[in-house]
């Protein structure tokens, strides 16, 4: 298998997004043009030097992405959408990616928008019963998982809250986040009971918005006149879906691992060389298991990473600046987008009071229903 | 008699209402799956007409269980308990137990038993997990 880093370089040239929110009237085409044209702006570039564009959604229909573009004037370029549940976004800037990095194009575009109510799940359809009504519903998976990890390592209610209370907190600072209060871990444990310990601010909100990625060939680069330093390097792309349970782990956090793994060995980095990462925390526990998994914290000591600052803005590695799932939200197709968005601020130094000091690595890192799990590397050259 | 509400999953067990669960026994791989489809094996890739259904007796370990608040699926009626069990050697599933939380604890053996429910109207038999000196 061809590595991204046995091809030719690619850069992330512009980043742009419409902010997530709950469900309102606004039509998915004035969000996702008002991603793609801050994204254009931010790369000092125009529509038509974008060569392809992949775009991201799960809930608006087929075509989305020919009907938004033809209000940006009709250049005829190459247009895909991609579906990939809640890894949709990182889906299509994997192929933006892959399209740049093969020599196929210099500038292509991975665009996320989302609305939410018209999505439909494939395994409804799979005519196979479950014993549990509840078997496919990812929170009761990890709720399950909290209860047993507060038996065997201590992990305590609290330690949910402290996460979810960091991203809320770094979500009141982003004005694209869908929640903007911060919030206290007693505020977050007082919140409405859902299952087990875990409360409704421990979960991300449903809702909609976009993002947008612009990525480009150092040949485009020279070409198009893009200032040097602002430039993203995207080192590692890894995508891979999860096998059969094995002992009592959740198989999506197997594959997230591997995924992790798989991506720093791409990029040439150790979990160590991280200085910033988003992550799906669809749901608090995620954030505590993914640490480990990803080697920011030993195994079992995830909590003891989150309550010693480690994963806070300013410390060992930011999680989550953005506010994550939780905080900034999960409108499904954008939310990789907006991962890519996020990262790509910290690492040139734009991210204002949630700038990571010193940013040089960076990780975005996505589970999609099924399991699918998919991560990016993004380093400052 | 009423009917089952998942009869592609469990069958009674006799007369009582004990349930027994239809397993997959692959001919290819000799390995058991849970549940039984009309797909084939999932270990092994093996098409349907390697893999017969084979009930076997509802009886598990109780793992970890949480008690649900909020109304996640259709079908469910909060306050209820979900939890993991260990249906057969490694073979790990989501099940609904009877009752409140109270009455259980992680290792203790739990049995599939018929349960009354409503669905659309009509009452039917649903699979809950009970405490064995229950059932
Ligand atoms: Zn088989």
């Amino acid at each position: 298998m061809a590595r991204l880093s046995d091809m030719r370089p690619v850069y992330v040239i512009g980043v742009g997004m419409h902010p997530y929110q709950f469900a309102s009237e606004t039509l998915y085409i004035d969000m996702g043009l008002t991603a793609v044209r801050g994204a254009l702006e931010d790369a000092g570039i125009a529509f038509p030097e974008v060569e392809s564009a992949y775009v991201g959604c799960t809930g608006i229909g087929m075509a989305a992405g020919r009907i938004m573009f033809n209000h940006l004037g009709s250049t005829g370029l190459a247009c895909t959408q991609i579906e990939n549940a809640s890894a949709s976004g990182s889906s299509a800037f994997q192929l933006a990616v892959l399209e740049v990095a093969s020599g196929r194009r210099d500038v292509s575009l991975a665009v996320g928008v989302d609305k939410t109510g018209d999505q439909v799940r494939a395994v409804q359809k799979e005519k196979v019963n479950r014993l549990s009504d509840t078997a496919t519903i990812p929170l009761v998976k990890y709720a399950l998982m909290a209860e047993r990890l507060k038996k065997e390592k201590g992990l305590s209610a609290e330690d949910l809250a402290m996460v979810a209370a960091k991203n809320h907190t770094n979500a009141s600072k982003n004005p694209n986040a869908q929640f903007r209060k911060p919030r206290t871990v007693e505020q977050v444990l007082n919140s409405t009971l859902v299952a087990g310990t875990t409360t409704s601010l421990m979960c991300c909100p449903r809702g909609e918005g976009a993002a947008a990625a612009i990525v480009a060939s150092e040949d485009a680069i020279r070409r198009l006149g893009i200032a040097g330093g602002r430039p993203i390097r995207v080192k590692a792309s890894v995508l891979q879906s999860e096998q059969p349970q094995v002992g009592r782990e959740i198989p999506s956090v197997t594959l997230a691992q591997r995924v992790a793994e798989m991506a720093y060995d791409e990029a040439g980095i150790a979990a160590s060389d991280l200085d910033c990462v988003e992550l799906h925390d669809a749901f608090a526990i995620e954030e505590i298991l993914y640490t480990e998994t990803f080697g920011l914290a030993p195994k079992g000591a995830g909590q003891h990473f989150l309550r010693d600052g480690g994963s806070a803005i300013g410390g060992q590695c930011c999680v989550n600046s953005s506010g994550g799932l939780i905080g900034q939200g999960h409108p499904l197709g954008p939310t990789g987008l907006g991962q890519i968005h996020e990262l790509t601020r910290q690492l040139r130094g734009e991210n204002g009071d949630r700038q990571q000091p010193g940013a040089r690595v960076g990780m975005a890192h996505m589970i999609g229903l099924g399991s699918i799990s998919i991560a990016h590397i993004l380093t400052k050259d | 008699m009423t009917a089952l509400e998942k009869p592609d999953l469990y069958e009674i067990d006799g007369t009582g209402p004990a349930l027994k669960l239809i397993f997959g026994q692959c001919a290819a791989c000799k390995e058991q799956h849970f549940p039984h489809t009309g797909y084939g094996c999932p270990r092994c890739g093996a098409r349907p007409e390697q893999v017969t259904p084979e009930a076997r007796d509802g009886r598990a370990t109780l793992l970890t269980f949480i008690t649900l608040h909020a109304k996640l699926a259709p079908g469910i009626t909060p306050p209820c308990v979900v939890a993991e069990a260990e249906i057969a050697p490694g073979m790990i599933e989501e099940v609904m137990l009877s009752g409140s939380a109270a009455q259980y604890r992680d290792g203790m053996t739990i049995v599939a038993r018929a349960e009354e429910v409503e669905r659309n109207g009509e009452t039917v038999l649903a699979c809950r997990f009970a405490p064995e000196e229950e059932v």
